[in-house]
C-alpha cells in the first residue's frame, strides 16, 4: 500500500486455489443471472443492480480495498480476477472501472480518515458508487487543457465546467471530478479531485446514445456554481498528476482486465460453435482460416492477461513501473479483445449479428478498450517518449 | 447440535467422463465439490442460522484422495466449521458398502446428532450413500429430502416421491440425504474464501478411523466393473415444421396416438 517498491511481492503463475475459488465464485454469481443479462438491464434501461449487488454482498467489488476500511485487501490483484471473470461471464459493467478500481484505490492512498469513514466504506461494501469525470469536450486526450474550474468562495469552492463521456452516472452516488483551481491571478492549477453529489443543485446531465456497451450509460455533465465543501478535496487543493495517477492506472488495469474477459469470452463461445457447427460435413473449426484466428487470438490473450497481471501487481506494490505495465496491459488488451471478438463473428457467419447469439453485443464494448479510458496512441506516445526516449511528439 | 455434511471430490460438471484402463472412472480432470453436496452444506448452515436448535459444529467429512483437501476447503468456505479427510490408498476402488461403511467409521469417531448429505454424487450417481451410512451405524435413514424441521429430538422432513410428498417423522440421531430442491445454496464469500485454509483440517487414514482394511477398497468390494461399452447413440428426434398450425395439431396427435400415449 505504502509508495515504497516491496521487492519481494512476485506475479503468481500458477493460480492458487484461493485465486481459482474466487474466479469460480464470481463467475457463478455472474451466470447466475443468465447470459442476456446485461443486454436486458440495457433495453430496460436499467442499472445491473441485482447483479452488483450479489457481488457486493459476498465481498467481491471492494476486493481490492483495504479489510480496515471493509474490503478484501487484495488490492489490483484481486480486482482484475473479478474484472476478468466479470466480463468473461458477459457481466462487464464499467462501474467496476470507475468506482472499485478508481476511487477505491485513490481514496485509501490520499483520502483523509473522514472522507474514508464517508465514502470508502462505501465502496468496499459496493453500496456507494462513485462516476469518475476527466474527460470534457475540448480536452479528452489532453488533459492540460482541462477547463472545469473550481473558485474559492469563503471557505468552499464552486465548481464550473463541462464533462462529457463519463460513465455511469445514472448508477452513482457520486462523482469524482478532476477540474482546475482558479487562482487570484487568473492563471489554472494543477488538477484537483473533488468528489461532488450527483443531482445536486447547479449540477445537470444529458444522456450520449450509444450502441450496446454493456448496461452502463455516459454523459454529458454540466456544472453550473456547484458547491463544493473544502472536504471534499482529494489530496487539497491541487493534488496534481501523482494522485490522479493512483486512479488512472488502476483505471487501465481494469480496464485490461475486462478486455481480457471479453477476449475469453468471444474465444470459448466461438470455439464451442466451430466445434459443433458443420457447413461440409466436418465442423467448421476444421478449417485452418477459421481456427487460425481463433488460436492467434488465444495466444494474444494469454499474453495480455500475464501483462495485465504484472500490471497489478507491481501498482500493488507500489513500485515506478506500474505506469508503463497498466499502460502496456491496456493497450495490448483491447487489441487481443477486438482481434478476439472480430475472429468470433466471423467464425459464425450470419450468426455472429444475430442478437441471439451474443457475439455482436461484444463487438462495442471490446471496441471501447481501444479508445478508452486512454486512447491507443495516447499510450504508444507515452512508450516511445518515456520507455524509448523518442522526442515528446505533442 | 452438531451436524456432519458427507462431501465428495467429483470431476467437474464439463468435464467428460471416462472409464480408465483400471475400470474406474478417470479423475485426472479438473474436479469440483459434487454440486448435490452444496445443498447439504446450505441446509446445516440454515438450521445454523435459522436458531430454533442451538448448533455448535458442522463438520464436513470426506474419504478420497489427498487433492479432496480442495473440495473440503469449498465445503469450509461454503459454512462448515472444519473438516475431516480420510485419505488412505487402501480406500481407493471402494464400491457402496465399502465406501459406507468406511464414512460410517469416520462419523463413529465424531457422534454427530444428524448427518446430512446430497441426494447423489455427481460421478457415481448411485443415490444410496446415505441408506448404507445409516444402516451401519443403526440411524434411521431418509432419502430426497426437501424441507427439514428439527424441534427437540424430533425431525419433521418432506420427502420428494414420484406421486408427490411424504411427510415424515423420524428421532435424531437421523442420515439425511437431501435433494436439490430443499435450498438454494449461497455462494462463498471472498472472506469465506480466504479464510477457508485456517479452519481445521484434520487427515486420518484408516488405522486411526479404526477401518479394517479388508472391508474397504478393492478387497472389500463385492461389485466388480468391467466391460464398458458406450450407451447407444439417441436417434434424432422428428422435428416438424409449424407452417399451419392445425395441421401441426394433427400431426402430434397422431404421433402421440400411435404410441397409445393419449
Ligand atoms: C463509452 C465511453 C465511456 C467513457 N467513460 C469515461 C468516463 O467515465 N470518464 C471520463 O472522464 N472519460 C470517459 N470517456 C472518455 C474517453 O476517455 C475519451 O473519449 C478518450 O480519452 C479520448 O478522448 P477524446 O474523446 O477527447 O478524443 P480526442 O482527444 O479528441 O482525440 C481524438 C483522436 O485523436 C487522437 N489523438 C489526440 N491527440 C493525439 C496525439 N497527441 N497523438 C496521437 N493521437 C492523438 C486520439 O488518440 C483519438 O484517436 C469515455 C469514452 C467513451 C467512448
Amino acid at each position: 500500500m505504502s509508495a515504497t517498491t516491496d521487492t519481494t511481492i512476485s506475479l503468481p503463475l500458477v493460480p492458487s486455489d484461493e485465486e481459482l475459488a474466487i474466479r469460480t465464485a464470481v463467475r457463478d454469481i455472474v451466470e447466475g443471472f443468465g447470459a442476456d443479462y446485461a443486454r436486458r438491464c440495457y433495453e430496460a434501461g436499467e442499472p445491473p443492480s441485482a447483479m452488483w449487488k450479489a457481488l457486493a454482498e459476498q465481498g467481491f467489488v471492494g476486493i481490492n480495498v483495504p479489510e480496515e476500511w471493509g474490503g478484501g485487501g487484495l488490492g489490483m490483484w484481486g480486482l482484475q480476477l473479478v474484472g476478468e471473470e466479470l466480463a468473461a461471464a458477459g457481466g462487464a459493467t464499467l462501474m467496476l472501472v470507475v468506482s472499485s478500481a478508481m476511487s477505491g484505490s485513490i481514496l485509501p492512498r490520499h483520502g483523509t480518515d473522514a472522507q474514508k469513514e464517508r465514502w470508502l466504506r462505501g465502496v468496499a461494501a459496493g453500496t456507494t458508487k462513485l462516476a469518475f469525470a476527466i474527460t470534457e469536450p475540448d480536452a479528452g486526450t489532453n488533459s492540460h487543457n482541462l477547463r472545469t474550474e473550481l473558485r474559492r468562495d469563503g471557505d468552499r469552492y464552486l465548481l464550473r465546467g463541462q464533462k462529457t463521456y463519463i460513465s455511469g452516472v445514472e448508477d452513482a452516488e457520486g462523482i469524482l471530478v478532476v477540474s482546475r483551481l482558479r487562482h487570484d491571478d487568473g492563471t489554472l492549477g494543477k488538477p484537483t479531485l473533488a468528489i461532488i453529489d450527483v443531482d445536486g443543485p447547479g449540477f445537470s446531465r444529458d444522456e450520449i446514445p450509444m450502441p450496446y456497451l454493456g448496461p452502463d450509460k455516459q454523459w454529458t455533465l454540466y456544472f453550473d456554481d456547484v458547491v463544493v465543501e473544502a472536504d471534499r478535496l482529494l489530496g487539497g487543493e491541487e493534488a496534481g498528476l501523482g494522485v490522479l495517477f493512483d486512479a488512472l492506472n488502476p483505471e487501465r488495469i481494469i480496464a485490461a482486465a475486462l478486455a481480457n474477459g471479453m477476449a475469453r469470452r468471444a474465444i470459448d463461445q466461438a470455439t464451442k460453435y466451430a466445434n459443433e457447427r458443420e457447413v461440409w460435413g466436418q465442423p467448421i473449426g476444421a478449417h485452418q482460416s477459421v481456427a487460425h484466428p481463433l488460436a492467434e487470438a488465444k495466444v494474444e490473450m494469454e499474453m495480455t492477461r500475464l501483462m495485465t497481471q504484472k500490471a497489478a501487481v507491481l501498482f500493488d506494490a507500489g513500485s515506478p513501473l506500474a505506469g508503463e505495465a497498466s499502460n502496456m496491459a491496456k493497450y495490448a488488451a483491447a487489441k487481443a479483445a477486438v482481434h478476439a471478438v472480430d475472429a468470433g463473428i466471423q467464425a459464425h457467419g450470419g450468426n455472429g449479428f444475430a442478437l441471439e447469439y451474443g457475439m455482436s453485443d461484444m463487438w462495442w464494448p471490446a471496441r471501447l478498450m481501444r479508445t478508452a479510458p486512454v486512447s491507443e496512441q495516447m499510450v504508444l506516445n507515452h512508450v516511445a517518449q518515456h520507455s524509448l526516449g523518442l522526442p515528446k511528439s505533442y | 447440535m452438531k451436524i456432519a455434511v458427507l462431501v465428495k471430490e467429483v470431476p467437474d460438471a464439463a468435464v467428460e467422463k471416462r472409464i480408465d484402463a483400471s475400470g474406474r472412472l478417470d479423475r485426472s480432470g479438473e474436479k469440483n465439490l459434487n454440486p448435490y453436496d452444496t445443498h447439504a452444506i446450505e441446509a446445516a448452515v440454515q438450521l445454523k442460522e435459522g436458531g430454533t436448535i442451538p448448533v455448535e459444529e458442522i463438520v464436513a467429512i470426506t474419504a478420497g484422495p489427498a487433492g479432496a483437501e480442495r473440495a473440503l476447503h469449498k465445503a469450509v468456505s461454503l459454512g462448515a466449521d472444519r473438516s475431516v479427510l480420510l485419505s488412505d490408498d487402501a480406500v481407493a476402488g471402494s464400491d457402496v458398502i465399502a465406501t459406507g461403511y468406511a464414512l460410517a467409521k469416520l462419523l463413529e469417531r465424531e457422534s454427530p446428532d444428524l448427518v446430512l448429505l446430497g441426494q447423489q454424487s455427481d460421478d457415481g450417481e448411485n443415490y444410496t450413500i446415505g441408506a448404507v451410512v445409516g444402516e451401519f451405524l443403526g440411524y434411521p435413514s431418509l432419502t430426497q429430502v426437501v424441507k427439514l424441521d428439527i424441534a427437540g429430538e424430533t425431525i419433521t422432513a418432506e420427502r420428494q416421491a414420484e406421486y408427490g410428498y411424504d411427510t415424515v417423522e423420524i428421532d435424531l440421531p437421523a442420515v439425511i440425504s437431501v435433494g436439490d430442491a430443499i435450498n438454494e445454496p449461497r455462494y462463498p464469500s471472498l472472506k469465506a474464501i480466504m479464510g477457508a485454509k485456517k479452519k481445521p483440517l484434520e487427515k486420518i487414514t484408516i488405522a486411526d478411523a479404526g477401518i479394517e482394511a479388508d472391508k474397504v477398497g478393492a478387497a472389500g468390494s463385492k461389485i466388480e466393473c468391467g466391460n464398458f461399452t458406450e450407451p447407444p447413440k439417441k436417434s434424432g428426434g422428428t422435428i416438424i415444421e409449424d407452417e399451419d398450425t392445425s395441421a401441426t395439431v394433427e400431426q402430434i396427435v397422431a404421433w402421440l396416438d400411435e404410441r397409445k400415449l393419449i
